[in-house]
């Protein structure tokens, strides 16, 4: 049993070898690209042992031709399948076109731009044309890279339009905004100028006493003349200088209102005194 | 007894669990109910894996794939058949209305018979194309199969699938693939559309192609069907609503002969057992929900700023808080849920949209368990108010769709949430000028109260 079981095999193997003795292959095969029209058509021999070695440029009036006799073990003879395959070599799609074979084993194909599929029309990188020669039978098959082929387009002619397929996966990332955020200039400037204001509060003090030391002097006779109502108003103008920070850093307009109508009031009263006061002095010169 | 009760009920939960995740009635339609014994292990192992088999033929009147408006079946599987239609009760119409009713249906095709008028109405519906006049062989003379195939070249040896492109999860081919080959006798090609909807799992060799055995046996006509990738051997469509139908291109790939037939390469030196069974296995359980099904256990998002509540989905945002978005995903494998892993080039995205997205970003796993795990992300939401969705919209080949929508307000910056104007640097100086003003008002009204003139004699003029 352990016997056959290795036997079988090797008999198929034999047979196998026997068999793959005879194989498809091609010859007097001709390839010529270019229109009917111009004679300027380039020609080309080749068979199975010596192929192409030259990029065939293939022109958008061009007509791409390959005549060539399929031979199986070295007799002309009809395959089952002739096909010559361009390929994109970038997405490894890829268009076959047939053979129209005879009994003889003469076979024969035209391509033309119009016969191509636009991914192929489009492509950038020389395409690979691939011949296989094949049939039914135990023959091996011929299936191998014959040459490549540039599409040369009309420089003049609108592109072909082709829009990949929609494929599910993967989406690019969205980060949208629409505005960054404002950004502050440099603290540093800040800072300089923060001071410059600061510093103008003194330079304003000290100039106005140079300015003015020969005119008027300092005077607390009015405050000591009714020190209630000039205590009151001047606490009152610092008063609403306070309720002005308050509403700055916590307050809110309900709590500054009420609070704002009271040191109101309360200036215009002691106000009212006080500044009866002052205009008396001013009459009587002392001011 | 008791060990017989016990066994039974061992047997018993063992079949229950082992059960495709929606449904277990399965519709077998056959020529001749007597052909199942062809098929008798592709079968048996259907019924092993928990479904309820009915077997019935196209010329059965009690046949009907709805009842009172809801499906019968969940699952069909259809093998070829001799007529040229399938009667009334499985219309073209009559599939895809089960396909919308989200039934799933495995076809298997034969080049030796005929497709039936409603079958080829009902996939070129979905863009699927069969051979003109319903017949087609698919040869390749360079991957057949020595022993059986030595002349007519129509059983293929395909190698196992392999991932369909990067980051797509290959359900189809064994774990540890070994060059082992697939035995593709009698196969029909199908062409497909351009749909997103459409996947190949089996395609053709390059040097593969399809020819009318009848017309075209000495010399290949003009109109070529196709050749090469072009032809899909297996091919699935899955719906928007998930419903999935299969095309096997070879129905006898499925029969007891092939399931454990040995088979021999053009070049290869020994005899080897082909991987059918293993594959119908995988391609039918795709079909039929066992595999590639994902399920979204739980959603939530909140906000992520120090100092802020942390309740879960709350209604409303405001523009530019920190948020953090987790979602939890199971993945159905034969007979249980666990833990769903996006493939290496894959990700799962999450899209915060309104109309469109403003934010799509990728979820990475924090959490993972035996039965799901959780993705998720931080981010910042966009300086735009408005009714936004957190949207994960996740259609990948061979997993069924998972859309979900959670929407949220995001509204504008109270008045009081804008930063203060002395956090701002470049605040400072109108600040200090605030100041200054203020300080010299307080100095004005002084002097002014309290001053008088140097020399009395001159007194208004110089105030």
């Amino acid at each position: 049993m352990r016997f056959l079981r290795s036997f079988v095999p090797s008999l198929l193997l034999a047979a196998g070898a026997a068999q793959a003795a005879s194989s498809w292959g091609f010859d007097d095969a001709t390839l010529s690209v270019g229109s009917k029209k111009a004679d300027s058509s380039v020609k080309e021999k080749f068979s199975d042992k010596s192929l192409p070695k030259k990029t065939v440029d293939f022109g958008n009036t061009d007509t791409l031709k390959i005549i060539l006799t399929a031979k199986e073990g070295g007799k002309a003879k009809r395959p089952h399948q002739a096909f010559l395959t361009l390929q994109e070599t970038e997405t490894g799609l890829e268009a076959p076109f047939v053979f129209t074979t005879k009994e003889s084993g003469k076979a024969t194909v035209d391509i033309k731009h119009s016969d191509l599929p636009v991914q192929l029309l489009k492509s950038t990188k020389p395409l690979k044309a691939t011949l296989t020669l094949a049939s039914f039978g135990s023959s091996t098959g011929y299936n191998n890279r014959i040459f490549d082929v540039e599409i040369r387009k009309d420089p003049l002619a609108v592109p072909p339009v082709y829009e990949k397929p929609m494929r599910y996966g993967k989406r690019e990332e969205i980060h949208h905004i629409f505005k960054d955020d404002p950004k502050s200039p440099p603290k540093v400037i800040s800072l300089v100028f923060t001071l410059a204001v600061a510093a103008m509060v003194p330079v304003l003090l000290i100039g106005v006493y140079f300015c003015s030391r020969r005119q008027r002097c300092p005077s607390a006779q009015g405050f000591l003349e009714c020190p209630v109502s000039h205590g009151i108003f001047y606490g009152s103008i610092i008063g609403m200088e306070f309720v002005f920070y308050m509403y700055y850093s916590s307050w809110n307009l309900f709590q500054v209102l009420p609070v704002i109508g009271v040191v109101g009031v309360t200036s215009l009263l002691s106000g009212s005194k006080a500044l009866g006061e002052v205009q008396r002095r001013r009459l009587a010169g002392e001011r | 007894m008791t060990s017989l009760t016990s066994f039974l009920l061992l047997l018993f939960t063992a079949v229950a669990q082992a059960i495709s995740s929606s449904g277990s009635r399965l519709l077998v339609v056959l020529e001749d109910v007597a052909e199942k014994a062809h098929y008798s292990k592709f079968l048996g192992d259907l019924e092993g894996r928990g479904f309820e088999v009915t077997y019935e033929t196209p010329k059965s009147e009690s046949l009907s794939l709805f009842h009172l408006g809801e499906r019968s079946y969940d699952h069909i599987l259809f093998f070829p058949t001799k007529a040229k239609g399938l009667g009334p009760n499985l219309t073209a119409n009559l599939l895809l209305k089960f396909i919308d009713a989200q039934g799933n249906i495995l076809l298997a095709l034969s080049a030796q018979k005929q497709a039936p008028t409603a079958i080829v109405a009902a996939l070129s519906e979905l863009d699927i194309h069969l051979p003109s006049e319903r017949t087609g062989l698919v040869v390749d003379h360079f991957n057949y199969d020595v022993t059986s195939a030595d002349e007519k070249h129509d059983v293929l040896l395909l190698p196992t699938p392999g991932a369909l492109r990067p980051g797509v999860k290959d359900f189809f081919s064994p774990a540890t693939p070994n060059d082992e080959v697939i035995a593709f006798p009698q196969a029909i090609g199908q062409v497909l559309g351009n749909g997103a909807l459409l996947t190949p799992i089996l395609r053709a060799p390059a040097t593969a192609y399809s020819y009318n055995p009848k017309e075209e046996s000495e010399v290949l006509g003009d109109d070529l069907f196709a050749a090469g990738k072009q032809l899909s051997l297996v091919t699935t469509v899955q719906a928007r609503n998930s419903a999935r139908l299969t095309v096997i291109g070879s129905a006898d790939m499925l029969s007891d002969k092939w399931f454990d037939a040995k088979v021999q390469k053009v070049d290869g030196k020994a005899a080897i057992a082909t991987v059918n069974r293993e594959f119908a296995k995988r391609v039918s359980g795709w079909t039929f929900n066992e595999i590639g099904v994902l399920k979204v256990n739980s959603i939530e998002h909140h906000l992520n700023e120090e100092g802020q509540g942390n309740q879960s989905n709350p209604k409303i945002y405001r523009i530019k808080n920190d948020v953090t978005y987790s979602i939890s995903l199971s993945e159905y494998e034969w007979d249980h849920w666990a833990a769903f892993k996006v493939p290496a080039e894959d990700d799962l995205q999450l899209e915060f949209s309104m109309l469109s997205p403003f934010h799509r970003l990728s979820l990475k796993p924090t959490v993972s368990s035996e039965e799901s795990t959780t993705y998720s992300t931080n981010f910042k939401l966009p300086d735009q108010h408005g009714i936004f969705n957190f949207k994960i919209n996740h259609k990948r080949p061979f997993l069924n769709n998972i859309e979900e929508k959670n929407t949220v307000s995001v509204r504008h910056f109270a008045h009081d949430e804008w930063p203060r104007s002395y956090a701002i640097s470049g605040a400072w100086p109108w600040i200090s000028g605030i100041g200054a003003t203020v300080t010299g008002w307080l100095f004005f009204v002084a002097i002014w109260l309290y001053s008088k003139p140097a020399g009395k004699g001159e007194s208004k003029k110089n105030r």
